[in-house]
């Protein structure tokens, strides 16, 4: 197992996480641990699994092997009883996905809501607060990602990076446990890309507990404290950055993929 | 003379027209209601059950209405189904609109991407939220025209109601002209009630567009 955290101060423990589809197999006996207050990003060539990874954590695809747990909770499976699991009740899985945010690629923001309604809108119908409470929540979300002028907007009236960042305030004003994101910044023009790291940057800072796939290999480098290395859908290695990004990483996977990285990057 | 006309028939002509109207928007409300119904299922259901409503919309779209009604009214009581002329003509309505109805909603699930369910299903949203909070108003946008193109057909197809004797507004008219061997003057204000009801709907259509699209002028 390449990862030495004890699960104790871990929010997120995957064990043992086996995916298919049909007769492919995405994820392979993935061991993961999450743990809190830190950034774990997750990289690898296109199709390794890296999505497939994710979206199991929060039971949006349902894996059949393994496990994936939230603070020892089982996540979208019946805890316990023998024979062939069963999946929860809606009411439970949804219980448990309000703890844990999301946020996508193409930002998947309601069109028909301004920014300040599309961050209101699950504290009102998810977390049931009154409508005067959840504008106040999604006000100070807004202002996280520095956006509390743009919050009459609809999205169609917002660059990518504002539609990024209200998805971000979208996530954050639900206070969960962990945030998810997949490759937040990959739809974007490059100029429009540092103001989306940089606030996640500062959610780091302030400790909010992150897992990211990403492209970003600086933001990998420099913000996160485990970088997860993922090819044909097993977990390669889970290590601090340098030990990824110094001068020589250890498994020869990795070192290919870098190398064709940097002369992506080059060109 | 003519006038005189219709002062005796009057009555009689504004009582069908109620009935049109009962038949009409009790109908389309039941099968807007019925085909929304299809639809959701159909978008949360396997295969088989897919199957099943395939079948349904088929068989349904593909009998004449007159033929529904027929087998409603004088076949029902076979089946323990005894229903007046004004009840075979609503469950009619509804049964007919149904799967046109389902199809548009249908189309209009298909039309909201993939991602929205997401990023709803992972805050933690109910399935009927979704739809009620997410879907359906955007929804809204694209298939209001359609709705209202067919309802407006319905209101037409409220003259074949006459074949179950219900006392709607052509069966009034055609005793009015029976009676009276008038046929001009009966005629014309039958198209005028139509015209009435045709006018009325597409009124509503633009005006629910304008609602629904509210968020689309104002970015
Ligand atoms: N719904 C699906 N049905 C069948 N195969 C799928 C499905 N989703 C993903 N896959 C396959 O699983 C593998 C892993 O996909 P995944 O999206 O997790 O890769 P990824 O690492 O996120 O890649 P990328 O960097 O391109 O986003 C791919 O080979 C993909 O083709
Ligand atoms: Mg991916």
């Amino acid at each position: 197992m390449p990862d030495t955290a004890t699960s104790a101060e871990s929010i997120i423990t995957v064990r043992g996480l086996g995916k298919r589809y049909g007769d492919f197999q995405a994820l392979t006996g993935v061991d993961l641990d999450v743990r809190k207050s830190e950034v774990t990003c997750l990289i690898g060539p296109s199709g390794s699994g890296k999505s497939t990874l994710l979206r199991c954590m929060n039971f949006l695809e349902a894996y059949e092997e393994g496990e994936v747990r939230l603070d020892g909770e089982l996540i979208g499976w019946q805890e316990g009883s023998s024979g062939p699991r069963r999946p929860l009740p809606g009411r439970r899985l949804r219980e448990q996905r309000r703890h844990i945010g999301m946020v996508f690629q193409q930002f998947n923001l309601w069109p028909h809501m301004s920014a300040l309604e599309n961050v209101a809108e699950a504290l009102v119908q998810v977390q049931g607060m009154t409508k005067a409470e959840a504008n106040g929540r999604a006000m100070a979300a807004l202002e996280k990602v520095n956006l509390k002028d743009k919050a009459g907007n609809y999205p169609s009236a917002l660059s990518g990076g504002q539609q990024q960042r209200v998805a971000i305030a979208r996530a954050i004003a639900m206070e969960p446990r962990v945030i998810l994101f997949d490759e937040p910044t990959s739809a974007l023009d490059p100029e429009l890309v540092g103001e989306v790291l940089n606030v996640m940057k500062a959610m780091a800072t302030e400790g909010m507990t992150m897992v990211v796939v990403t492209h970003e290999m600086g933001f990998a480098a420099h913000v996160a404290s485990r970088v997860a290395f993922l090819d044909h859908g097993r977990l390669v290695a889970c290590v601090p950055p340098p030990e990824i990004f110094g001068a020589d990483p250890a498994d020869p996977r990795i070192r290919s993929f870098l190398q064709t990285y940097r002369e992506r990057n080059v060109v | 003379m003519e006038l005189d006309l219709f002062v005796r028939y009057g009555p009689a002509l504004l009582h069908g027209f109620g009935i049109t109207i009962l038949c009409w928007i009790a109908g389309s409300l039941g099968g807007m209601a019925l085909g929304f119904l299809i639809a959701c299922i159909y978008q949360w259901s396997g295969r088989w059950i897919r199957g099943l409503l395939q079948a349904y919309i088929e068989i349904v779209r593909g009998t004449p209405f007159m033929i529904q009604l027929f087998i409603l009214y004088y076949g029902g009581p076979h089946f323990g189904l005894l229903l007046s002329p004004v009840e075979a003509g609503i469950a009619g309505f509804v049964v007919y609109g149904s799967p046109y109805f389902a199809e548009i909603f249908r189309a209009g699930f298909a039309s909201t991407p993939k991602g929205q369910f997401e990023a709803a299903r992972c805050m933690g949203f109910s399935e009927w939220t979704i739809v009620r909070r997410i879907v359906l108003p955007q929804m809204l946008v694209s298939i209001t025209a359609p709705l209202t193109n067919f309802v407006i057909i319905l209101t037409k197809e409220t003259a074949i109601l006459s074949v179950v004797t219900v006392p709607e507004l052509l069966y009034e008219t055609q005793t009015m002209a029976a009676e009276t061997f008038t046929y001009v003057e009966p005629f014309l204000v039958l198209s005028l009630f139509y015209w009435a009801m045709v006018e009325f709907t597409s009124w509503l259509g633009r005006r629910v567009e304008l609602r629904v699209t509210r968020h689309l002028r104002r970015a």
